[in-house]
């Protein structure tokens, strides 16, 4: 999941050559140095770039780990631009659109001094499928790729490296048309060939990033350092990247959001990832607005998810009965204000999205159609993670299913292990749940290729909850996503978004709103809250 | 000779109790606490026409003529109303799902209640019979039983209870046939009576090894009664007192416990409802609406103080023994002494 900000930005940069510390200029009114503090309401899911695939997550690795490509750091739209990031240039692109060549820039480091070479390419990639990460799908069309995910053996054929020349040829089995925002997410971000295909949580790989996490305790927080060979080897060579100000940042997770606001208010921490709470939303804005607080809009979609292979909701009328019970503005209030109600996939500013609503609320024609559905099944459990609002949200959702007839059970797991939870297919009991999606890239295929392509289901760190599958709607995934974006393809979006809401394997109900609260003294007009990264850590800057 | 006017130990300890009138008044709070709880579903039925998991996000009332949001645009839910709306909503609502606030303070109270009791009832019967075993055989079951109570012993209370509630919570607990869902109460309640059973179990031993040498026992095993006889038939009457005690006590701890497990999440499950979880809920919102932090933690609060009042009562009246022994001999009180001896404190 990621973040959209509102205001463009802009930091001067200069490059300073002072031996081990990057001096990354002048900004106005802000000083360069200095210990940020932040806290996160939970652990992100991973701090290994090839597994994450939280916002949190991501928030805390965009400025450590550089893919070939990565996205600019800037606020808004500007920050939905793919940049050359490791690569020289962004790729060259040829075969009918199978074939992606880039080269790697010469003479970058790692964080431990050793080069980074092309083929560290490859071996990045083929540590995705070795985990069974969930951003395999992304390039599951390299050449190749399907058959070393099933056997783990005999390399990925389709990546072609130099490492004399830094060349890098990727073949694809079909043409893709988001594969340049794909190069661009964390989850190919280079890390050393022979880096363990295991979690790397609790101590993260070596960085190519402005900075480097030097320790992480799960559960508890992590620690970032300037990288000693961003200013002697990679700053050059990555100019998109800035060097960031701070000198060193200190992240500590806290549950409580109230004590976070708090921590911020008093000073104690600098910045506070998680939004305020939603109790506290209206008094910090009113305080705090334009000096310590600012509202980001990220393109998101918030909804139930409903698991279409067991019974009751592999019953089409049963799933459509319960988007007609869900009243989208009960939880706009439960969100406080701070969600826009939906009923559909596509969120507003999505290329593709037209506004529709299939499932006006309506008891009467939820329990219509349950009598004519009459499900045998009524045990149902209700997956929801402990972070408010959502936790209120998943008990909203059980009470509807309760008035429905249902013998719903409300199961609150821990935010920390909640998506790896319900991710897994072993987990017993996975019926419905809450969930969340972030874009990845702005693009409309994003939403659907992870979440109701019938490919991307998988056995652990699933991402497609509601396991649809429905074969004609796969292949007009399978079929846009080749395609480049235009106004015919954003009409057929428009058209799938609808059709998957005929199917109803989910219970959209709302777009949500971000916000971004730090002391007083941050500069909050250069923090830059990246559409896909969220908060870029390089931009905060004490006063 | 006549004997002494009053007759039977419980007839004198009753006299004693009768005479011990704060521990009397908190009997009657504690008691006022459960006919409050117990009378949810009337209220419930009667009074609020709601459940307590029941969601009123988008509902209006009338209080006192007036139409109001039980939870306003802004997600901040209606505060008391006392009877302005004819009862519904007399503490107000519970957040932004709009739950009747007093409805769920009655069923969370059942809850603690009926897990604070029946964990406490765990605790003694399972101590009982292990303290028993180990009292009376001695040698290789004794040390078997006292080294596993004392590994149980050795982890923090909060922790061990934690480290299973969370183990617990996805899977739940599978005994042969019986199954149990992660978010069964009778998880927290296992957990509570198990973490415990060290604290009662060893004083317990400690008692019967002093009773099993008394010459009762001799002449029952002269008689030829067997082990189970001589622990059910001679030693377990001579225990009644200690284990009474320790009951009411371990109400009072195994309610607390169970109020920090459920506010941290591993004890009762949403949208089940204790007073702890009505704590961890109000802490949402303990800015704008700290009464519902507040009124929970002080249901806890006096429960909790009634029950350890009144089992200090019952511990002087049935036992003044202890209270007699600790004042001349060792200059502690009869409170400090017997919980020192009984090891009830972790």
């Amino acid at each position: 999941m990621r973040k959209l900000g509102l205001k463009l930005l802009v930091l001067g940069a200069t490059i300073g050559s002072a031996f081990g510390v990057a001096a990354c200029g002048d900004s106005a009114g802000g000083k360069e140095g200095g210990t940020l503090t932040g806290s996160y309401a939970a652990f992100p899911d991973y701090l290994d770039p090839g597994l994450s695939y939280l916002l949190e997550g991501w928030t805390a690795m965009y400025d450590t780990y550089i893919p070939l490509l990565t996205y600019a750091h800037a606020t808004g739209e500007a920050g939905s631009k793919v940049v050359p990031g490791l690569a020289k240039s962004l790729p060259k692109i040829s075969n009918g659109g199978k074939t992606y060549s880039l080269t790697l820039q010469k003479g970058l480091k790692y964080s431990d001094g050793t080069p980074v070479k092309a083929s560290d390419f490859t071996s990045t990639v083929e540590r995705l499928f070795k985990l069974n990460s969930p951003g395999t799908s992304f390039y599951s069309d390299i050449v190749g790729a399907e058959e070393f995910a099933e056997t783990k053996k005999g390399g990925i054929a389709g990546i072609e490296t130099n490492d004399a020349t830094g060349e890098i040829v990727i073949n694809l089995t079909k043409p893709r048309g988001t594969f340049v925002n794909e190069l661009g997410l964390l989850f190919v971000a280079l890390l050393p060939s022979g880096t363990p295909a295991k979690d790397l949580t609790a101590n993260p790989p070596p960085a190519t990033g402005p900075y480097v996490i030097t320790k992480a305790e799960r559960g508890r927080g992590w620690s970032y350092e300037r990288n000693p060979y961003w200013a002697k080897a990679n700053a050059e060579l990555v100019p998109e990247v800035p060097s960031g100000h701070v000198n060193q940042i200190e992240i500590s997770v806290v549950r409580n959001d109230s004590t976070q606001v708090s921590n911020v208010e008093q000073g104690k921490t600098d910045w506070m990832q998680p939004p305020v709470p939603s109790d506290q939303y209206a008094s910090i804005k009113d305080k705090y607005e334009g000096t310590q607080f600012r509202i980001d809009r990220p393109i998101n979609v918030y909804y139930f998810w409903m698991n279409t292979t067991e019974p009751p909701f592999d019953d089409l009328k049963v799933r459509q009965a319960v988007n007609y019970a869900v009243d989208t503005a009960a939880l706009e209030r439960i969100y406080s204000g701070s969600l826009a109600a939906t009923h559909q996939i596509l969120p507003p500013a999505m290329p593709g999205h037209e506004e529709f609503d299939l499932y006006p609320h309506s008891m009467a024609k939820a329990e219509a159609l349950l009598e004519q559905a009459k499900p045998s099944d009524l045990d149902i459990t209700v997956w929801t993670d402990n972070e408010s609002p959502n936790d209120e949200a998943g008990a909203y959702y059980q009470d509807v299913l309760a008035k429905l007839g249902f013998n719903a059970k409300l199961k609150t797991i821990n935010a920390d292990s909640y998506f790896t939870v319900i991710g897994n297919l072993s987990t017993p009991d996975l019926d419905t749940g809450w969930t969340a999606f972030v874009q990845d890239y702005p693009h409309p295929s994003d939403f659907f290729s992870l979440q109701l392509l019938g490919e991307s289901i998988a056995p652990i760190y699933n991402t497609n909850f509601a396991q649809i599958d429905v074969p004609a709607l796969n292949k007009k995934i399978t079929k846009l996503g080749e395609e480049e974006l235009g106004p015919e393809q954003e009409a057929e979006y428009a058209a799938l978004d609808k059709e998957f809401m005929e199917e109803a394997p989910w219970v959209p109900y709302g777009n949500n709103t971000l916000s971004t609260f730090v002391s007083s003294e941050i500069e909050l007009d250069e923090i830059v809250f990246n559409p896909t990264f969220g908060q870029d850590l390089t931009s905060f800057q004490f006063k | 000779m006549a004997g002494p006017a009053g007759g039977s130990p419980w007839r004198l300890a009753w006299r004693r109790l009768r005479a011990n009138r704060v521990a009397l008044g908190f009997l009657g709070l504690f008691v006022l606490t459960v006919l409050f709880c117990l009378a949810a579903p009337i209220w419930a039925d009667k009074v609020a026409h709601t459940g307590p998991n029941d969601t009123h996000t988008l509902q209006k009332i009338e209080v006192d003529g007036e139409k109001r949001d039980v939870v306003n645009v802004e997600g901040k839910p209606i505060g008391p109303v006392w009877l302005g709306a004819d009862g519904k909503f007399f503490l107000g609502a519970d957040g932004r799902l709009g739950r009747d606030e007093m409805v769920r303070l009655m069923y969370g109270g059942r809850i603690s209640l009926f897990i604070g009791i029946v964990s406490a009832l765990i605790t003694t019967i399972l101590a009982t019979i292990l303290g028993l075993l180990a009292g009376y055989y001695r040698g290789a079951t004794d040390a078997v039983i006292s080294r596993t109570l004392d590994v149980i012993w050795a982890f923090p209370v909060l922790l061990l209870a934690i480290a299973l509630g969370l183990t617990l919570a996805v899977g739940g607990l599978q005994i042969g046939p019986l199954h149990l869902s992660g978010s069964s109460i009778w998880i927290p309640i296992l957990i509570i009576g198990l973490v415990y059973t060290p604290y009662v179990a060893r004083p317990i031993r400690g008692e019967v090894l002093a009773l099993r040498e008394k010459e009762f026992v001799e002449a029952a095993v002269a008689q030829g009664a067997g082990p189970l006889r001589v622990m059910f038939g001679e030693l377990l009457p001579n225990l009644w007192s200690t284990i009474i005690v320790f009951f009411t006590l371990a109400i009072a701890n195994n309610m607390l416990l169970e109020s920090a497990l459920s506010f941290l999440g591993v004890g009762v499950q949403p949208p089940n409802t204790s007073w702890g979880t009505m704590i961890a809920t109000g802490l949402n919102l303990i800015t704008s609406a700290p009464l519902l932090t507040i009124i929970p933690g002080t249901m806890i609060l006096l429960t909790v103080l009634a029950a350890n009042v009144f089992g200090d009562g019952l511990r002087d009246a049935l036992d003044p023994k202890s209270k007699i022994r600790f004042e001349a001999h060792s200059g502690l009180s009869a409170t400090e002494g017997s919980e020192r001896i009984e090891g009830i404190v972790p």
